[in-house]
């Protein structure tokens, strides 16, 4: 057996096994504990959870600390997030290292959103790597064994490494070409950027066939757990369409003074929604989704019905 | 050239306090065409310094005489010789090359250590002209044009990515951080796409030489130009532009 074929996580077990498979997503920000209470929350619902790193580039507990932290409290499998913004070549081959002897298993690559978004703006921005180069660095140090220096390890990391990809961008075709370029690089999977619209989909995943990209790829959706939730996606992450129809019964929701009421009408909104959505991604090549839905896992069952 | 905006008056006065004895010295490459050191800015500097009571000595250079190309330099600092000896500060209205050249030059060739403070903020290599301008090359030693269909992602992507585009690229293609640019690696794939070489953008491009630009960075011309013979050729031309 090559070693490529090799299955170190629950994620790759899944989608090699052909399961259609559910990761969640886990925002250490300043505290761990809320995250790790999340964690157990999703337990049993999701397969892996994504580690954010500083997302939106505001500084977090550091994401590998807190992927070994939650993997060992709560034995949810983590996909530790790593971002090119905050470090150069020597820390991201030296943390990569770290996941592998603290037992880590999955690693998705991201290039991480630029300094000045985030509460350190005057902070030097990285990008030593990219999220291909440093796709393939993690590639060559569990496949090969060797570093970024090239100089062999003993004892190489086994873990997967995956990357992101954005559906929604416009133009779409630079954004593919990276897709495949990281498939080359030795992305195992994808998981993509939240998508709202069945055509956004399809355009994606007809362009990802005419590339010849075979990675297995997990969509990104974003059950929104209140009408504030869904404007601010719609409003400030690049390719990204939240649909009116969607934020409209969302907001109607607002109106609902019984908040038990008001959560069921929520939940019936989302699940209207999703039936719909989710109907459709059975009849793409989608392995999975990857569930943004930070703080609202009630949901995720009911998602769960609708593929199962 | 190297871009320029003067610093805020306040933080040269800031610099300049308890000294009375000021030389103002510009340059005529740079400064000059970006109005921050010109013998026009000078003179308002000039102006501006002798109202806070200060005593000014002014040396400007015409336009084509650089501040930090010595020998052109040093020709106007050895007539100004005196004046620069008995000032208590220089302020130099150049870029921070012109400063530490000529700090250089009055320490390792006249032996004497004067403090020099800048008037101007420099922002780097720059094109275009005679207004806009903007950064294209950042002088990394090690140059990727060859590689990125003649656009450097090193400078004109916000986060210099040598395999971009990133998933923050706006709708139609701009650039989250700057908005009024076009992302760097849509430009690089409508250019590969003229030229009908797509499948360059498949290739994984290494990640930049950084060794290259240990600093600081220092270079030896083995013949250097003979001044006064190329400011001959310059004249010809200008001659034969009709000027």
């Amino acid at each position: 057996m090559e070693m490529a074929e090799e299955v170190y996580s629950n994620l790759m077990r899944e989608i090699k096994d052909g399961r259609f498979v559910w990761t969640g997503e886990l925002e250490p920000a300043k505290d761990i504990d809320e995250a790790i209470e999340a964690a157990n929350e999703l337990k049993g619902l999701v397969t892996a959870c994504n580690v954010t790193d500083n997302p939106q580039s505001f500084a977090a507990i550091n994401s590998l600390a807190a992927s070994y932290k939650i993997q060992e409290e709560t034995g949810m499998e983590c996909i530790y997030q790593l971002r090119c913004s905050d470090r150069n070549r020597m820390a991201l081959c030296s943390d990569v290292m770290g996941a592998g002897i603290l037992g880590l298993k999955n690693i998705l690559t991201l290039t991480g959103d630029y300094v000045s978004l985030g509460d350190t703006p005057k902070a030097k921005p990285v990008y030593d790597l990219d999220s291909t180069t440093l796709t393939r660095m993690i590639h060559t140090l569990v496949h090969e064994g060797k570093d970024i220096s090239g100089t062999e390890i003993p004892n190489p990391p086994k873990l997967h490494v995956g990357a992101a990809a954005g559906p929604g961008m416009d133009p779409l075709e630079p954004e593919l070409y990276k897709l495949k370029r990281k498939s080359i690089a030795g992305a195992e999977f994808f998981q993509t950027q939240v998508v709202y619209l069945p055509e956004t989909i399809d355009r994606f995943f007809k362009g990802v066939k005419e590339l010849g990209v075979e990675t297995p790829i997990l969509v990104g959706i974003f059950p929104a757990k209140s009408y504030g939730a869904a404007k601010f996606f719609d409003e400030y992450v690049t390719g990204v369409d939240v649909p009116q129809d969607f934020l409209k019964n969302l907001e109607a929701t607002k109106q609902i003074k019984d908040k038990e009421k008001r959560k069921e009408e929520v939940d019936r909104v989302n699940i209207e929604y999703f039936t719909g959505f989710l109907e459709h991604l059975k009849g793409t090549p989608a392995v999975g989704c990857h569930i943004m839905a930070v703080g609202y896992p009630r949901i995720i069952p009911e998602l769960k019905k609708i593929i199962e | 050239m190297n871009a320029q905006t003067p610093k805020p008056f306040e933080e040269v006065l800031e610099y300049l306090e308890g000294k009375k004895k000021i030389v103002l010295m510009g340059c005529g490459g740079c400064a000059t065409i970006y109005h921050t050191g010109g013998i026009k800015e000078i003179d308002e500097m000039a102006e501006k310094l002798t109202k806070e009571g200060k005593e000014i000595s002014k040396i400007g250079l015409p336009f084509g005489l650089f501040t930090c190309f010595l020998p052109m330099s040093s020709m106007v600092l050895n007539e100004n010789k005196k004046a620069i000896e008995d000032c208590d500060a220089m302020l130099m209205m150049s870029c921070g090359d012109g400063l530490q050249a000529v700090r250089g030059y009055l320490e390792d060739e006249w032996g004497i250590v004067k403090p020099m403070y800048p008037s101007n903020n420099a922002l780097g290599f720059s094109s275009g002209g005679p207004s806009d301008f903007i950064e294209e090359c950042q002088g990394c030693g090690d140059c990727e044009l060859g590689k990125t269909a003649g656009v450097c992602p090193l400078v004109r992507c916000a986060k210099g990515l040598m395999n971009g585009p990133c998933g923050g690229v706006r709708e139609d293609g701009k650039c989250e951080v700057n908005e009024d640019q076009e992302c760097a690696w849509v430009t690089i794939y409508k250019r590969l796409e003229k030229f009908g070489e797509l499948d360059k953008l498949l290739e994984i491009r290494e990640p930049h030489d950084w060794s290259k630009q240990s600093r600081p960075r220092t270079v030896t011309v083995e013949h250097p130009i003979d001044l006064l013979k190329e400011l001959a050729g310059t004249k010809k031309v200008i001659e034969s532009l009709g000027v």
